[in-house]
């Protein structure tokens, strides 16, 4: 049986949830004076080697072009 | 800067379906996955018309508005592309494309169905020009050999248009203006009503 209660240093159950909630309260208003600093998303980006134009009017592409026009196209 | 577009004339479409096995062949396109389709519209009914339909790779292309990775980048050919490495297969991008042009591997729910797979204008995508991991990845590099896409260099009745904007533009004006009875092309009665007869 206990004899003194101010010789106990444990800690109760009681005691225990009070430290425990009052952490937390210090942890949330810690977290909220924190400024937020939001990152800006970025883009993907394929860099000018990616994105450079590839199409190139060569003779293929031009009887492409001729073949289908051959009705219309002015020779 | 050409721009590159592709145009399907419809009075020209036979639904030979010729484009889609081509684009299947070019690239070695796995099963479940059509890059390039032909739909039609009032089949086996008078004024049946058939259009083939891919990615139309839209100047302000809404897939790439709601990706949330970020993996489409248009390159200077006006040309729609993106990154598998980066693509998570979320399908927003499906929902957000009016031409149902991106396409899954596997069905499944989000991060299931693997991979985005779409028409890269045969011009490959962004790993090194011809080389065998753009090939494995996203099929030829057609533009870069100085070529066009094989579905409109393979189209039987040269209904299927793709190159340069201003080129095909031009030839589809003028195979208009020779049939001489209007455009033809499905649902420009419904944009330009029966006034306009070209």
């Amino acid at each position: 049986m206990r004899q003194n209660k101010d010789d106990d240093t444990r800690i109760g159950r009681r005691q225990f949830f009070r430290t425990l909630g009052g952490g937390t309260a210090a942890a949330a208003a810690a977290v909220a004076a924190v400024p937020l600093t939001p990152t800006e998303a970025k883009a993907y980006d394929p860099g000018t080697a990616e994105t450079r134009s590839r199409y190139r009017e060569t003779d293929h592409v031009k009887a492409f072009y001729r073949t289908n026009g051959y009705e219309t196209l002015k020779k | 800067m050409a721009r590159m577009k592709f145009l399907c004339d419809a009075d020209r479409c036979i639904e030979c379906n010729a484009c889609v096995t081509a684009c299947k062949n070019e690239h070695e396109v796995p099963w479940g996955i059509n890059r390039r389709r032909v739909i039609t519209l009032n089949d086996g009914k008078p004024g049946e018309r058939s259009v083939s339909m891919a990615c139309m790779h839209c100047t302000d292309a809404p897939c790439a508005a709601v990706c949330p990775v970020n993996c489409f980048y248009t390159t200077a050919d006006a040309v729609v592309l993106h990154s598998k490495d980066l693509c998570i297969g979320c399908g927003y991008c499906f929902y957000a494309c009016p031409f149902g042009a991106p396409q899954y591997p596997r069905v499944g729910n989000f991060g299931s169905r693997g991979k985005m797979d779409k028409c890269t204008y045969c011009s490959g995508g962004p790993e090194v020009d011809l080389s065998v991991a753009e090939y494995e990845k996203y099929g030829s590099n057609r533009l870069a050999e100085g070529k066009l896409p094989l579905c409109a260099e393979m189209c039987s009745t040269k209904s299927l248009l793709a190159g340069d904007g201003e080129m095909i533009a031009q030839i589809y004006k003028e195979r208009v203006i020779k049939r001489g009875y209007g455009s033809g092309a499905w649902g420009w009665k419904t944009a330009y009503r029966e006034t306009i007869a070209i």
